[in-house]
């Protein structure tokens, strides 16, 4: 196994927010490149000549969700996902309940952190059926 | 047949269609839709004979559109194409009236298995 690079300055995030029993964020971090490369890669033949941001956002985007929807049903339920956001990564509220995995994707570095929330996070929009109703500020989950 | 694929991400929607071609749907007609409002507008619009939706959706959800579409009487074939595939999920999208509910990431494979029989 390879051991994973250092993430260019230049990064870019996307997250899908879990609420239910746990809460908090599941986030991709990788280089504005690699996201362009992935969002390439997913597109195929369709991808146009440039790509622009929102590409990338949707791209890029929908990864965090396939992911963060995999996490989720590792988890314990009820719980909602929210729709993936895109941009800089949401704070690490938690340290001690932080499991983040490096990767390697063509050889560009790419990192999961699957990041619990406490306080919790403000309610995921009702995207969802079975979201759980969210414990008070502070309430350890 | 005519097949609406509902998904708000566009590169979704893009690989989604290519999954059915790759899985040897390719003489089908494809009309797309970006939310579960969109899809059920286009369901009465558009009659497809099949809906592939993902579920987690603005506006309204799959399950919300899948629900509206059988309140309102219409037995239209409804599957999901969606991350989140827990055996929940599974049976809320089975009690809705869901024919099958395919996991991203998917394969042709998985297309296969659960379209076989569905898409004629």
């Amino acid at each position: 196994m390879p051991i994973p690079g250092e993430l260019p300055d230049d990064v870019v995030s996307s997250w899908v927010d879990v609420v239910g029993p746990w809460t908090g964020s599941v986030v991709l971090t990788t280089g504005a490149q690699t996201a362009a490369d992935l969002t390439r890669a997913l597109l195929g033949d369709h991808a146009p000549e440039l790509l622009d941001h929102e590409d990338v956002a949707d791209a890029f985007g929908e990864i965090a969700n396939v992911v963060g929807g995999n996490v989720k049903a590792a988890l314990p339920g009820p719980s909602g996902l929210s729709l993936p956001d895109v941009g800089s990564a949401p704070a690490v509220r938690n340290p001690a309940d932080v499991c983040r995995v490096d990767v390697l994707w063509r050889g560009q570095p790419l990192t999961i952190s699957v990041q619990g929330a406490l306080p919790a996070l403000p309610a995921a929009q009702p995207h969802n059926e079975g979201t759980a109703a969210l414990p008070e500020n502070g309430a350890s989950l | 047949m005519k097949i609406l694929v509902a998904d708000d991400s566009r590169v979704m929607r893009q690989i989604v269609i290519r999954t059915l071609r790759q899985a040897g749907y390719d003489d089908h007609d494809i009309v797309e839709a970006e939310d579960g409002r969109d899809a059920l507008d286009k369901v009465a619009s558009e009659s497809p004979d099949l809906v592939l939706s993902d579920w987690n959706m603005p506006n309204m959800t799959g399950i919300e559109c899948l629900q509206a579409l059988r309140s309102s009487g219409s037995v239209i074939p409804f599957g999901f194409v969606t991350s989140e595939g827990s055996p929940e999920m599974r049976e809320k999208a089975a009690n809705a009236g869901a024919l099958f509910l395919i996991a991203k990431p998917f394969t042709e494979d998985t297309f296969k298995e659960h379209l076989d029989g569905v898409i004629a």
